[in-house]
């Protein structure tokens, strides 16, 4: 287990790398030849995410903005063209797919240190409040992103934030 | 709850008023807060995007600055090439002068080139010329040259006749062309009193001997191309007749056609010229070129000469 090296699903990076292209945020053969290597039902080192995950980083002077908005494109694409229809109907559920890290954990793999978590701590549908916790190793503005986009794909809520401001790893949401 | 659905219901089709529910207005609360935030969203991805094409502009006008600097350089380099290459031709000695009338085009497609002339003094006194054509162009081309000019300087004082000459010069340049993966077109010329001995490697030579054209034998090889023996030949040169030798940089220019200018429009042109002043058919030669083809596609050198009449 000590050796086992933390391993991101090829569909997560596509997705990623999708929503870059989408976006117009990226360009050039690097961002090219992720995407003629990378296969969606792979398994890549963590080490490609981050490397994507810096080449936008150094195209911004403020990224916070952007990786938002990359978030919600991806989970925009995961809901109308990936397998979202079929697991949520409602805004709402994208947050319940998060209980036990159940949604997180279908996407990276390995050391429990490393991978951590990204779970649903507490929710009040009626108040329209919940908090996800999370120790992921990934921007914490992309899951921030990846909450918004998640929420409102499906259609039924006018309204979706979640903020961070208090604590990093604590992702507050608003929804109605 | 929409809010058009809310406005239609100010008119409702039957009897009641319209009476929004609380709901109604909560929802359309969200919507709106909804809205809000989705365009404080896009906003602030549009304030990054700004700023990262700031970023790229000002990273554009370093790069820019960076090689225009390297342009600088270069083009200063290539102004000191020039001089040099330029102060490696020669001028007329004071013999040739009074034996020959002289009018030369030169031109190097860029700032040095490969196109390359020279005037020699033979060890007996007596003068000859080359006329060399180095494959290729730019730098390359004009340190070839340069190399060429010593061997030549070298061979002029080892040996008596052009054949000697030029077998001497491929001798000892063929290794070395070959690994630089070069060549050269030559025509060097010994002017021996009513007569000039030629050697002839692929370049161009036309002598008009009393009105009639002669045509240089071109079929020995390149210099630099294989170690072999070359052919000398020897023709009439008189008072009065011509001699033109040139590089394919006007022969093989085309024109928007492309059409080749060729060796027989240009040699037809000198023979229809051929009692005029020698300056007079290089002008009468190179006005023609010039409204044939617009742009210079290769170095080009055009040498006429005369052999002065006694008056």
């Amino acid at each position: 287990m000590a050796n086992e090296e933390t391993k991101v699903f090829g569909a997560l990076i596509q997705g990623y790398l999708g929503a870059c292209l989408n976006l117009n945020i990226v360009a050039g053969k690097k961002i090219m030849d992720f995407q003629t290597q990378i296969q969606t039902t792979g398994w890549y080192p963590l080490s490609r995410w981050v490397e994507l995950e810096r080449t936008v980083l150094q195209s911004y002077k403020n990224a916070n903005a952007i990786l938002v908005r990359v978030g919600m494109e991806m989970m925009k694409a995961w809901y109308n063209f990936g397998p979202g229809k079929t697991l949520i109907n409602r805004g709402s559920d994208f947050l319940h797919y998060q209980t036990g890290s159940g949604g997180y954990e279908s996407v990276i793999k390995g050391p429990k240190k490393q991978v951590g978590s990204f779970e649903l701590v507490k929710m009040d549908g009626r108040k329209g409040f919940a908090t996800v916790h999370s120790t992921t190793p990934f921007n914490r503005n992309m899951e921030c992103g990846v909450l918004i986009g998640g929420m409102l794909a499906p259609g039924d809520l006018d309204y979706v934030d979640v903020t961070n401001s208090k604590d990093p790893d604590t992702l507050e949401i608003e929804f109605h | 709850m929409e809010l058009d659905d809310l406005l239609k219901r100010d008119r409702p089709p039957g009897k009641g008023a319209w009476s929004p529910t609380m709901d109604d207005f909560e929802k359309l609360f969200w919507k709106c807060k909804g809205l809000i935030k989705e365009r404080e969203r896009n906003v602030a991805f549009w304030k990054s995007t700004n700023e990262n094409l700031s970023m790229a502009y000002d990273k554009l006008d370093d790069q820019e600055r960076e090689l225009e600097k390297a342009y600088g350089i270069i083009t200063d380099d290539l102004k000191v090439a020039n001089r040099i290459q330029s102060s490696l031709l020669p001028s007329l000695n004071g013999q040739m002068q009074d034996e020959l009338e002289f009018a030369v085009y030169h031109k190097q497609l860029a700032e040095v080139g490969g196109d390359y002339y020279d005037f020699f003094k033979t060890k007996n006194g007596g003068y000859a010329i080359g006329v060399f054509d180095i494959s290729g162009h730019g730098v390359a081309a004009a340190l070839v040259m340069a190399y060429l000019k010593a061997q030549f300087t070298l061979a002029i004082n080892l040996f008596d006749s052009p054949k000697s000459i030029v077998e001497y010069v491929n001798s000892q340049s063929v290794g070395f062309l070959r690994n630089v993966k070069k060549y050269a077109t030559l025509n060097f010329v010994l002017f021996n009193n009513d007569r000039v001995n030629y050697v002839c490697g692929g370049g161009n030579g036309l002598l008009v001997h009393d009105y009639t054209p002669i045509l240089f034998k071109k079929q020995d090889y390149f210099l630099g191309l294989k170690q072999r023996t070359y052919n000398e030949y020897t023709l009439p040169f008189v008072e009065g007749d011509l001699l033109v030798l040139y590089t394919d940089g006007i022969t093989e220019a085309q024109n928007g056609n492309f059409e080749d200018y060729s060796i027989r429009r240009l040699n037809a042109l000198i023979v229809a010229n051929a009692n005029r002043e020698v300056t007079e058919i290089l002008d009468a030669a190179i006005g023609d070129f010039r409204r044939f083809c617009r742009r210079q596609q290769d170095d080009i050198t055009l040498i006429i000469l005369r052999k002065r009449r006694r008056s």
